[in-house]
């Protein structure tokens, strides 16, 4: 139990630089782990099974990496179907990664663990009174689920915790490939089945989850040691290196409190932690803690909310510029009268000014002097896409012709790319879920299967 | 002076979809000390520079080891809904750069 090695990377695209993978297996470390799943980009890839970079390079990557952890006889611990997670995305994954493997004459067992949550299992749940919670005081999300927001959403994923895997490792598999998880979970669990520290193991598993973010260059493979009462973090490229705020400064990546993290089954204190500048490229970090709380993870369901169409118009005309606001204004204020007999719950006309307050909207600060040149993307979302296209082919032919204060410009009144001019844009969805749900065995909602591969 | 001119790392992100942090790494000991001990990064002032009611605001951080002020505020439409125009919620950050310390 002396120390334990982890080579640390993220599997998200076909971006995996082969020969730093080499270097890092030369480190020979114990365990290989990637995450490769995210809610960054949003609600729209999760019911829409959308991947987030190219499948074709994705594979490539991930078949490599794998082919040479199997050779290396490396265990390793994969999130794989990014971004959602979701059980359609990881069986596509695995698909292209085994033709690869076949390709190559590699063979592998995994256990393959599913992070999607199925509508039933979640509502029988709450029938026998599990505790839900939203996860964010935001008023958009209900404080507890009903059976009714469950119904609502299309898909529903659930971030693991190490536990699952820590189940998966004890099978005679030569890894463990999750869906939707949580990052720090999947390193996590090889030290927790070791006996380590579990806040030690908890921070290190946030320094090292995100890859080279924790490093001056801010990109790549990282390699942590942890060990009794502290642990290790240095980059695999030798041209890289981790400083004091370099590490401390991940810590604070993304979290909304510095202090506490909540995690499945307790929180992770980081109040006295240290990090020190163990040599050159190295930093050792230590004095985390870890406070047991009940155990729950946290829930992720998208809600179809309805069809998008756009349309996107250049405006160069000064004069237009000048009266913009008063111009939309009206635009708007037309477009109700002529939709009158359509419920305002059915639509959503919403103008967005890039050159104005496109980025900030109402938090903008920028007042005065606007650009020569502004953009207004006009976006409905709507009941259906036949509305959706309708209403924005009514404001995109009125936005050409309608006539404006001091206008000379009477040919068109705005540039637009493309033709077709409108863009239908497809199926809409939010976040209607997120919450954590409280478990008593933290491996029930996740079912698992051993695989061979190819 | 302004605070673009004496941070290192002055960024905005999500920290799920319904909240945007802020992240300030102030570049010496020296200029931290002076940030930290004006007490002109409130609620008072984000909820101004914002144009978000100050509940909205939810924590002003100070983490002494990295000389860094973390902001947590309440979306107002979450990242993903119609009308969000910053999935990544990382281009918020404008309104502190022109920050006046004393």
């Amino acid at each position: 139990m002396q120390e334990l090695k982890v080579l640390s990377g993220t599997s998200f695209g076909g971006y995996m630089n082969k020969e730093e993978i080499e270097q890092g297996f030369k480190l020979e470390p114990d365990v290989l782990v990637c995450q490769g799943t995210s809610s960054d980009t949003g609600p729209g890839y999760v019911a829409t099974a959308v991947a987030l970079h190219g499948p074709e390079a994705t594979a490539d990557s991930l078949s490599f990496l794998l082919a040479r952890a199997r050779e290396k006889e490396i265990p390793f611990i994969i999130s794989v179907g990014g971004p959602s997670g979701t059980d359609e995305r990881v069986t596509s994954t695995l698909r292209l990664v085994g033709e690869r493997l076949k390709k190559m004459k590699i063979k592998l067992r995994v256990a393959v663990i599913s992070g999607q949550i199925s509508k039933e299992y979640l509502k029988s749940k709450l029938r026998e009174g599990a505790v839900t919670k939203r996860i964010v005081e935001h008023p958009r999300l209900p404080d507890v689920l009903s059976a009714e927001d469950v119904d609502r959403s299309a898909t529903i994923v659930s971030q693991m915790g190490p536990e699952p895997v820590m189940k998966a490792l004890d099978l005679d598999v030569d890894g463990v490939i999750a869906g939707r998880s949580l990052d720090s979970g999947l390193h996590m669990a090889m030290p927790m089945r070791k006996g380590f520290d579990k806040g030690l193991a908890a921070h290190m598993a946030k320094t090292i989850e995100c890859g080279g973010v924790c490093t001056e260059m801010g990109e790549g493979l990282v390699f942590g040691t942890l060990r009794k009462d502290h642990f290790l973090v240095r980059p695999v490229n030798p041209a890289n290196r981790c400083t004091v705020t370099s590490v401390a400064a991940h810590s604070f990546y993304e979290r909304s409190d510095i202090a506490e993290e909540r995690n499945p089954g307790g929180l992770l204190n980081i109040t006295d932690a240290k990090f020190e500048q163990y040599d050159e490229r190295t930093v050792r970090v230590s004095g985390a803690r870890w406070i047991p709380q009940k155990y729950t993870v946290k829930l992720e369901g998208v809600a179809r909310v309805g069809f998008r169409t756009i349309a996107i118009a250049g405006v160069r005309d000064p004069i237009l510029i000048r009266v913009i606001d008063e111009f939309l204004e009206e635009i708007k204020k037309r477009t109700r009268k002529v939709f009158a007999d359509i419920s305002d719950a059915d639509y959503q006309l919403l103008l967005h000014v890039y050159g104005k307050n496109g980025v900030m909207r109402e938090s903008e600060p920028h007042e005065g002097a606007l650009s020569h040149e502004l953009c207004v993307l006009v976006e409905v979302v709507a009941k259906t896409q036949e509305l959706a296209n309708a209403i924005v082919q009514f404001v995109r032919n009125l936005m050409n012709h309608m006539n404006y204060r001091g206008r000379t410009t009477t040919a068109a009144n705005v540039a637009w790319p493309f033709s077709p001019l409108h863009i239908p844009f497809g199926e809409v969805y939010v976040y209607n879920i997120w919450h954590t749900l409280e478990l008593d065995d933290p491996c029930e909602p996740f079912r698992q299967e051993v695989l061979d591969l190819p | 002076m302004k605070l673009a001119t004496l941070a290192t790392v002055l960024r905005s992100k999500n920290a799920s979809p319904f909240v945007t942090t802020c992240d300030i790494f102030l570049k010496d000991q020296g200029v931290y000390e002076k940030v930290k001990k004006s007490g002109v990064i409130n609620r008072e002032l984000i909820s101004k520079l914002y144009k978000i009611p100050p509940g909205q605001v939810l924590t002003i951080q100070y983490l002494d080891v990295v000389r860094g002020i973390k902001i947590s505020f309440l979306k107002n439409v979450p990242a993903g809904d119609p009308g969000c125009t910053d999935t990544f919620g990382a281009q918020q950050h404008a309104p502190l750069l022109n920050i006046d310390i004393p």
